[in-house]
C-alpha cells in the first residue's frame, strides 16, 4: 500500500514511485503486478492497458500481488470483473476467497468499462454524483465533470472505427483522498493514442511526448474539421481552477502539467492512452 | 415580436460530446423551420441545465450559427451557474471555435 503520508507533498509521487518500480513488471505475456503499488487510479489503468494488450495470448498471465490488503482493493475495485472480461481467468479464481467488508465506498469509484459513447455519456449524471460524494460542492462538481466528460469524448472521437485491438472503449477509475483533499480521476483507453490520433496532421511528430505536447496545445488529428482545444480547456482547468495536476501517458511516453510547468518522461510503452486529472478541494 | 425559444434542457440537463451537440442542431433546425419563425434572433435557454462541455457547446452554437447566420443568438438562463458561463465564454472567445 502506498505511503498516505507523502500525498499532496510533490509532483505526483504515486505515479513517479509507480514507474520507478515498474522495471520488469511486463516480460512477454506475463504482467507482474506484485512489484509494484497498484493501490491507486493510475496504476489500476496502466494494468489494465497492460492486461488488454495481451488478451489475445493463450500464453497470457497476470502475478497478483500477496498482500491480502492489496487484493482486498482490488475486489473492491472490481478488477476481478476487468480480468474476467479479459480473460485471465487463473487470475480470477484467486478472488474468490477474498472477501470485502462492502461494496459501497463513497471514496473509491470502481473500474468502470463504457464501451460506447453512449454509454459514457449516459453514466455522467452517476460521475457527478460521484465528484458530490467525494466533497466537492456544486460549481467544482460541474467544473470536475467538464474535465471529465472532455477527457471521455476524446477516447470516443480519436477512436471510433478504429481500435487497435477487440477492446473498445473507456476505463474510468477515480479515488478520493479525504485527509488530503485529493481527487484522482484516470480515464484510460486502449486506442491508437496521441501519436496515431495527430501523425496524419502532423507527420514530423517524432515520438510520443512530441505528440501530447502538440495535443495540450490544441491541435488535433481530425483533417479538415474545425475542432480541437478541448485538451487546453482541460489543462487549464485542472490547473487553474483546482491547482492540479494533469498526467498524460500515451505510448511510451509521460507528460505531466502542474502549476510548475510540464516535465517529460519516456516509460514504458502501453497501448493506447491513459489521462488523469488531480484536483484538490477545500 | 415573437422570439424563438430553444430550451436546452429539453436536449438534456448534462449537454456532452459533439455528436450530440450535432445531432440538436438538426433537431434544433426542425423545431426552429417549423415555427415558421421570422424574428432576427434565436434566444438559447439554458435554465436547468447542469453541465454543458465545450465540445458540445462549440458544436451546437457554432452549427446554429452556420445554419442562421442572419440571427442574432442570445443566451439566457445561465446565471447563477459560473461553470456553465465559462463554457459558453470560451465558445464566444472563439468566435465559431474549434
Amino acid at each position: 500500500m502506498h505511503d498516505w503520508s507523502t500525498l499532496g507533498a510533490g509532483m505526483d509521487d504515486l505515479i513517479d514511485g509507480f514507474y520507478r518500480s515498474s522495471s520488469g513488471i511486463v516480460d512477454g505475456h506475463t504482467v507482474d503486478l506484485s512489484r509494484v503499488d497498484v493501490t491507486h487510479p493510475w496504476a489500476l489503468g496502466v494494468s489494465c492497458l497492460l492486461l488488454i494488450e495481451r488478451q489475445q495470448f493463450t500464453d497470457k498471465r497476470v502475478i497478483l500481488p500477496m498482500d491480502e490488503g492489496t487484493l482486498q482493493y482490488l475486489k473492491r475495485m472490481r478488477f476481478d470483473e476487468r480480468l474476467k472480461e479479459l480473460g485471465y481467468m487463473d487470475a480470477v479464481d484467486r478472488f474468490s476467497s477474498i472477501a470485502i467488508e462492502e461494496r459501497e465506498d463513497l471514496n473509491v469509484q470502481e473500474i468502470t468499462h463504457c464501451r460506447y459513447v453512449d454509454e459514457f455519456n449516459a453514466r455522467l449524471g452517476r460521475f457527478e454524483r460521484m465528484f458530490r460524494n467525494f466533497g466537492l460542492n456544486d460549481q467544482d462538481a460541474k467544473r470536475a465533470l467538464v474535465i471529465f466528460g472532455e477527457l471521455g469524448n476524446n477516447v470516443f472521437d480519436h477512436n471510433l472505427g478504429n481500435w487497435p485491438t477487440n477492446f473498445s472503449g473507456s476505463i474510468v477509475i477515480a479515488q478520493n483522498y479525504p485527509s488530503f483533499k485529493r481527487i484522482e480521476c484516470a480515464i484510460g483507453d486502449a486506442g491508437v493514442g496521441f501519436l496515431g490520433s495527430l501523425r496524419a496532421a502532423f507527420p514530423e511528430l517524432k515520438d510520443d511526448i512530441a505528440a501530447i505536447q502538440k495535443g495540450l496545445k490544441g491541435y488535433t488529428g481530425r483533417i479538415g474539421e474545425d475542432r480541437g482545444n478541448g485538451l487546453q480547456t482541460i489543462q487549464n482547468w485542472t490547473i487553474k481552477d483546482f491547482h492540479g495536476i494533469l498526467n498524460i501517458h500515451s505510448g511510451g511516453g509521460l507528460v505531466q502539467v502542474d502549476e510548475q510547468g510540464i516535465q517529460t518522461k519516456e516509460v514504458m510503452p502501453v497501448v493506447g492512452t491513459i489521462a488523469q486529472f488531480v484536483i484538490y478541494y477545500t | 415580436m415573437i422570439h424563438m425559444v430553444l430550451e436546452l434542457k429539453k436536449f438534456g440537463k448534462i449537454l456532452n460530446s459533439r455528436a450530440s451537440g450535432r445531432e440538436a442542431v438538426l433537431r434544433a433546425r426542425q423545431i426552429v423551420n417549423g415555427e415558421k419563425d421570422t424574428s432576427d434572433d434565436l434566444i438559447l435557454d439554458f435554465s436547468e441545465v447542469g453541465v454543458v462541455t465545450p465540445s458540445f457547446a462549440d458544436e451546437f452554437i457554432s452549427g446554429l450559427k452556420k445554419q442562421y447566420p442572419h440571427k442574432k443568438l442570445n443566451i439566457r438562463g445561465a446565471e447563477g451557474n459560473k461553470v456553465l458561463q465559462d463554457v459558453l465564454n470560451l465558445v464566444e472567445q472563439k468566435g465559431v471555435p474549434s
